[in-house]
């Protein structure tokens, strides 16, 4: 694993920790292998949009967050609050990169969200499409 | 501040005074640090810290705690 993997993976870590601390949930990992893919992305790349690092370009933004939310999803790296986790991560990269976005409609896509049925390129997608 | 040792079943304990946790913010059920140092004959108690790594960002994780609170009606039920 890269640095900035194992920066993102302790930072989701962390996260995880705070969420389920703050509804009072189990934390913790319940699958190493399952986090890993949800920051190693294609050619060794990181999250790097988690890391405080603007990107410059949107579309690089999107395809990062559809990995993330899918991998997060379909894998369910922690014990609990896993979209609980995804939800926040995704909040908080869409306002640090002040994209204008419906929390609800968000939250609503979250809940439902099939990842048998949608991959990490419709969630882009549905990103690209409902936070400008 | 004096306190005497009272039995708890079948094991030793003492109370804490309801200012001492309220300052401490102790609830029924927080984790406490205890050391014990035999040479002094010091008990001490201690809330536990988390200590972050050294490369945690700390205004970065300030920044995602406090969505989490902004946001803690929607985040607190969408794992139920």
């Amino acid at each position: 694993m890269t640095d900035n993997q194992k920066k993102e993976l302790k930072l989701l870590c962390f996260v995880n920790w705070m969420v389920a601390r703050k509804f009072d949930d189990d934390f913790g990992v319940r699958d190493l292998d399952s986090l890993k893919s949800v920051v190693n992305l294609p050619g060794n790349g990181s999250l790097t949009c988690f890391l405080g690092e603007r990107l410059s370009n949107r579309k690089d933004l999107y395809s990062q967050l559809g990995w993330f939310v899918y991998y997060m999803i379909s894998g369910e790296p922690f014990i609990s609050k896993n979209r609980s986790v995804v939800l926040l991560m995704l909040i908080w990269a869409l306002n640090y990169y002040r994209l204008e976005f419906d929390v609800e409609a968000l939250t609503d896509f979250i809940i439902m969200l099939d990842p048998l049925k949608q991959g990490n390129s419709d969630i882009s997608l549905w990103l690209s499409n409902n936070c400008r | 501040m004096r306190r005497k040792i009272i039995r708890v079943g079948s094991s030793r304990g003492i109370l804490l005074p309801r200012e001492v946790t309220k300052a401490m913010h102790w609830e029924f059920g927080t984790e406490i640090d205890l050391d014990v140092n035999t040479d002094r004959k010091e008990v001490t108690l201690k809330t536990i810290k988390v200590s972050l790594p050294d490369d945690y960002n700390l205004e970065h994780l300030r920044g995602i705690e406090e969505h989490l609170n902004l946001h803690a009606d929607v985040l607190g039920g969408i794992d139920d």
